[in-house]
């Protein structure tokens, strides 16, 4: 349970010895001399209330801080006890269980499941100087318990405003000696620790009797006028990764291709070379296996040859002249211009 | 009992209990007191709480605070040694040591902080004007950033971040007490601490400030957006320089491969036509012939050629008997 600030419920001003006697004087001396049915009655009275203001209660959480005269003569813890009455023994409660809060740079309006925060910014508070001489906008909160009610109550008189001014200066040192963009970032949780240690030397050191439990920063921002350039920087870091994701992306992309497609070149060379290899090796036996033979009868297979390869042109031509070898004078009427056509190219072997 | 009597009874009970309550006082936890006597302080002052005598009617009582008192100044726009201007507002903790002197020097609390309102603030601002103000706002355990952090600063500040911190804040919070020390100890006064609570500039040097912040990280921002673009050129640049790696190695083996297939089919055909080179050129000729490339010519032979001869004599001329 967190608590705002602190309200010493059941702190009564301190009585004067004087007051008392004051006090018992008047009853005596408007009084005849208390003997009767109605003096027993006031006595009886007089009794109930000493006893009403002889009992106080202190709650679970609280610790009570029994002074006689002003002098601090005991503390007790929850539950009823006694003490003397009419303002010789006075009582104040100090709330040690409970973990109190206080706020800097913002205020919790409204606590709750969905806490509204005053709309206020309080930039005394939260705005401060780097180590790089930037401005910086911390929000943060300070947890602490009464360890000892006694030296909380005694020794510093206003021990609240004491512990908001000490966490400010040192939220402030510690944030100087660094710098934004690590105040920023990744020094969050040193910074809470330095606080911390820093402020419970301090205090300890002043005898307030506070323990601080934590500190913990909330917003940590750049000042509004400069946000739009820190959101500048966070999107040029984005654009920067991600040109850097396309091309490497491309990358990824195209080389498995190119090297598939490098296979594949070598692969159909290598087909070819296999495929020339073996057409070679088959027309060359085939010519040594006709060879064989023609070597056997030359003169009639070379004419068989010449005869069989015209069979097969002949009939092919477009048209055919047989001339006379002795005829001289042919080509001068002899229309050609319709069969000649240029040769197509010679085939590969 | 006569009435007169009674009456002197009660007189006598009152004018004891006057003495009796005059005679006593109380001081409360947290307190000290010290007596006066027609106004001139008596005795040693009094720093346990409880319940204490006095001579009624002639000592009287002066109850001051024994805890740790709050000094808080007003903000204060003081110079650094550089010029800059800058709020400073400080704190400072201070109780009463010697009632008798306080009582006597500044008489209240009221008294006492406008005495320490002079005091203070006149600490404060001639050490704050006597240092650069990096020393106001780090401390003695600053430490030069890493180079890695200084890559987004600005080049020109940089000089300004290594500089080391020959005071720091809390030295010269120390000297802010150390002069205060000099002064205070005349009011009865103890100064515990003086602590810089705020410290911001002031609204001019602000906006000069925020303006200054804009153009670093726009700076930073624009450097990383050409980071993106030459990293992704290098990028596109190796995997260019790769992808002609690969095909050229493969147009190279490949070709390699032709030509050995090649140099084999070429050895081949040699070692087979080599044994009768004619009947070669004969036979490839008729093929060629064959494949068809007269298909559609006009072919003029004479009788002369060994297909027509016989369609001039059936007996040639070199065969007839003689």
């Amino acid at each position: 349970m967190t608590a705002q600030g602190w309200d010493p419920r059941g702190g009564r001003p301190p009585v004067d010895l004087r007051d008392v006697f004051e006090r018992f004087r008047g009853r005596f001396a408007g009084q005849r001399m208390p003997l009767g049915g109605i003096g027993g009655i006031v006595v009886l009275v007089l009794a109930v209330l000493l006893l009403w203001s002889s009992w106080f209660t202190v709650q679970p959480e609280e610790t009570g801080v029994v002074q006689r005269f002003g002098k601090v003569v005991r503390t007790v813890g929850p539950g009823l006890h006694f003490k003397i009455p009419y303002g010789v023994e006075t009582v104040l409660l100090v709330p040690t269980a409970r973990v109190l809060k206080e706020e800097f740079g913002f205020r919790t309006a409204v606590p709750g499941r969905r806490t509204q925060y005053s709309p206020r910014d309080f930039l005394n508070e939260s705005l401060m100087l780097t180590g790089d001489l930037n401005v910086i906008d911390v929000d943060w909160i300070v947890q602490y318990r009464i360890d000892d009610p006694v030296k909380f109550l005694f020794q510093v008189r206003e021990p609240v405003d004491t512990i908001r001014d000490v966490s400010e200066a040192v939220m402030r040192r510690i944030v100087g000696n660094r710098l934004g963009s690590d105040v920023l970032t990744v020094g969050r949780e040193t910074v809470q620790e330095e606080v911390k240690l820093e402020m419970q030397k301090i205090l300890a050191d002043y005898e307030t009797g506070v323990r601080i439990t934590a500190v913990k920063l909330q917003d940590v921002t750049p000042p509004d006028p400069v946000k739009p350039a820190f959101n500048e920087v966070n999107e040029a870091r984005q654009d920067k990764e991600r040109t850097i994701n396309q091309a490497q992306e491309q990358a990824n992309r195209e080389i498995p291709k190119a090297r598939g497609e490098a296979a594949r070149t070598i692969a159909e060379a290598q087909g070819y070379g296999l495929e020339r290899v073996n057409r070679a090796k088959g027309e060359a036996n085939r010519f040594q296996a006709i060879l064989a033979e023609y070597r056997k009868a030359p003169e009639v297979t070379r004419k068989r040859l010449y005869l069989e390869a015209l069979t097969v042109i002949l009939p092919e031509a477009k048209s055919l002249y047989i001339v006379d070898a002795d005829q001289k004078a042919l080509i001068p009427w002899l229309s050609l211009d319709s069969g000649l056509k240029p040769a197509p190219a010679e085939k590969q072997p | 009992m006569t009435r007169a009597v009674r009456m002197a009874v009660v007189v006598l009970v009152i004018l004891v209990l006057l003495v009796v309550s005059g005679a006593f006082y109380t001081v409360q936890e947290g307190q000290q007191a010290i007596l006066l006597q027609f106004g001139k302080v008596v005795g040693d002052p009094i720093t346990d709480a409880g319940l204490h005598f006095k001579l009624p009617f002639i000592q009287n009582v002066r109850r001051f605070e024994k805890r740790l008192l709050i000094w808080d100044g007003d903000p204060e726009e003081i110079p650094t040694k550089g010029r800059e201007f800058i709020k400073v507002d400080a704190t400072a903790r201070w109780r009463i040591v010697d009632p008798r002197k306080f009582l006597e020097s500044v008489a209240t609390e009221q008294g006492a902080q406008s005495r320490l309102d002079d005091i203070i603030d006149s600490a404060v601002r001639s050490q704050v004007s006597g240092n650069e103000l990096v020393e106001v706002v780090r401390s003695a355990s600053w430490v030069t950033p890493e180079p890695e952090v200084l890559q987004e600063i600005p080049a020109e500040r940089e000089e300004e971040l290594k500089k080391k911190i020959s005071l720091g804040r809390e030295e010269i919070t120390r000297a802010i007490v150390a002069e205060a020390e000099k002064v205070v100890p005349q009011f009865g006064i103890k100064l515990i601490d003086v602590r810089i609570k705020r410290l911001n500039y002031v609204q001019s040097v602000r906006e000069k400030v925020y303006s200054r912040m804009i153009s670093e990280r726009k700076r930073i921002a624009a450097r990383f957006r050409s980071e993106g673009e030459g990293d992704s050129a290098e990028v596109l640049g190796n995997m260019e320089k790769e992808l002609r790696q690969i095909r050229s190695t493969a147009y190279r083996r490949a070709q390699e491969v032709r030509g050995k297939a090649d140099a084999e089919a070429t050895k081949i055909y040699g070692n087979a036509f080599n044994k009768d080179p004619e009947f070669y050129t004969f036979s490839r000729t008729l093929e060629a012939y064959k494949e068809g490339q007269n298909k559609n010519s006009v072919l003029i032979l004479t009788t002369d050629s060994d297909f027509y001869r016989y369609l001039k004599e059936a007996v040639p001329a070199d065969k007839r008997p003689r």
